[in-house]
């Protein structure tokens, strides 16, 4: 069973450090922004780890780390600091407040799994079913069709996940005979690089394996989206119906 | 006020950079002398972070806005082009100078100069100088990457002793 990690830090880059160093691991990954978040997270996930800064706005880590420490159904989950600062005090400091390890930043995520390791047990993932299970989030068969659902507001993270699952979905394709795929962008409500990125992909995927595709999008955008060179060429619908009587 | 003069100020701060860059950016650079002109007159992003305590100060990081890319891109792990918005960059640089301030205070504790680091502040804009007055003590010098020689940041620490 995935084993579940809290990241607590005011630094999205920080918490994309963290995040990124337990990726290949069977993790569940969870963020807070502050003290208050994390102990909220914490209470409602009961993680198997948190990965908590000391230095942040609203509360801090060592309020958060006192406060998870007086809650019986807490006081027991290992943490992990994250401090800025080496100092023999702070060190001290830290190691009295009964937490499970602590790094120094600067860091690196290699570091940070050294020591988890040595708290709770990191499988890897099992890559295969893994992406299998997930990608069931984007991807879905409706008989010959091929549908690919993107969400509301299409981030880098979606565009890496999507694009890692887009070439056996392909391939499955080529295997199985079929070749209509719908590209659903009618939930899409942000155009961005991200989203442009991935339908400029999965149009050129489309293309080399000879798979038709199609676009379901609102007319905003697809107005939008004939702005840009690349995917202008690809027909778009306004309902799914049009769009599969269309293939 | 003795210990503040006898601390060995210039080497504390390029040994702090030459670290943090290593470690969470992957990237060795070079310190040389030069004014926080060197940064570039364009648009620039200055990270900063303070002391207070029984040393007072600040540390400040220049960089422009194509070098703060850069060093947004190296320590995501990902392409320029991948680099969502400029908050994503002001992180990074606040984060990096967190870093830097939090290994000074570091050392300035175990100096014997005890003291509080305050949360990073991020200045950005096109025409702006930042002057602290009624320091002590002080140290600036430029860096650029090895791999990126186009772009040049700057590094300066004010301190003077506090209560």
């Amino acid at each position: 069973m995935a084993i579940k990690v809290l990241a607590v830090d005011d630094s999205k880059t920080i918490r994309m450090i963290v995040k990124k160093a337990f990726n290949p691991f069977d993790c569940k990954f969870f963020e807070a922004e502050n003290g208050v978040e994390g102990l909220a997270l914490a209470a409602r996930e009961k993680p198997d780890l948190i990965v908590l800064d000391i230095t942040m706005p609203v509360m801090n880590g060592v309020e958060m780390l006192s406060r998870l420490k007086a809650e019986p159904s807490l006081k027991d989950i290992p943490v992990i600091m994250l401090t800025a600062e080496s100092g023999r005090d702070n060190v001290l400091n830290i190691v009295k407040m009964g937490v499970s390890d602590y790094i120094v930043k600067p860091f690196k995520g290699v570091q940070l799994i050294e020591r988890a390791k040595k708290i709770v047990k990191l499988e890897p993932k099992k890559a295969e079913e893994a992406a299998e299970d997930k990608s069931r989030r984007y991807f879905s068969i409706d008989g010959d069709i091929q549908h690919l659902v993107l969400p509301e507001k299409v981030t880098r993270a979606i565009t890496v996940e999507v694009e890692g699952y887009l070439q056996s979905k392909i391939k499955e394709m080529v295997n199985s005979g079929t070749n209509k795929f719908i590209l659903d962008l009618s939930k899409v409500t942000e155009t961005n690089l991200s989203l442009i990125k991935l339908i400029i992909l999965a149009a050129q995927h489309c293309q080399k394996s000879n798979i038709r595709i199609r676009i379901v999008s609102t007319p905003t955008l697809s107005n939008e989206l004939k702005e840009f060179k690349e995917i202008s060429a690809i027909p778009v619908d306004h309902t799914m119906e049009e769009a599969k009587a269309a293939l | 006020m003795n210990k503040i003069n006898t601390l060995d100020l210039k080497s504390l701060v390029s040994n702090t950079i030459n670290e943090v860059f290593d470690t969470m950016l992957s990237m060795e650079i070079e310190l040389f002398d030069a004014d926080s002109e060197v940064a570039g007159d364009g648009s620039r992003i200055v990270g900063s972070v303070s002391f207070a305590g029984e040393v007072m100060g600040s540390i400040s990081i220049y960089v422009s806005g194509e070098f703060g890319r850069v060093m947004t891109a190296a320590m995501l792990g990902m392409e320029l082009e991948e680099i969502e918005s400029d908050e994503e960059v002001y992180d990074v640089i606040g984060e990096l100078s967190n870093m830097v301030g939090g290994s000074l205070k570091s050392r300035f504790c175990d100096y014997g100069l005890p003291c509080e680091l305050s949360i990073p502040s991020i200045t950005t804009g096109s025409d702006f100088k930042i002057k602290s007055k009624n320091w002590s003590r002080y140290e600036g010098f430029a860096f650029r990457a090895f791999r990126h020689q186009q772009y040049v940041g700057f590094v300066e620490v004010y301190i003077k002793a506090g209560s």
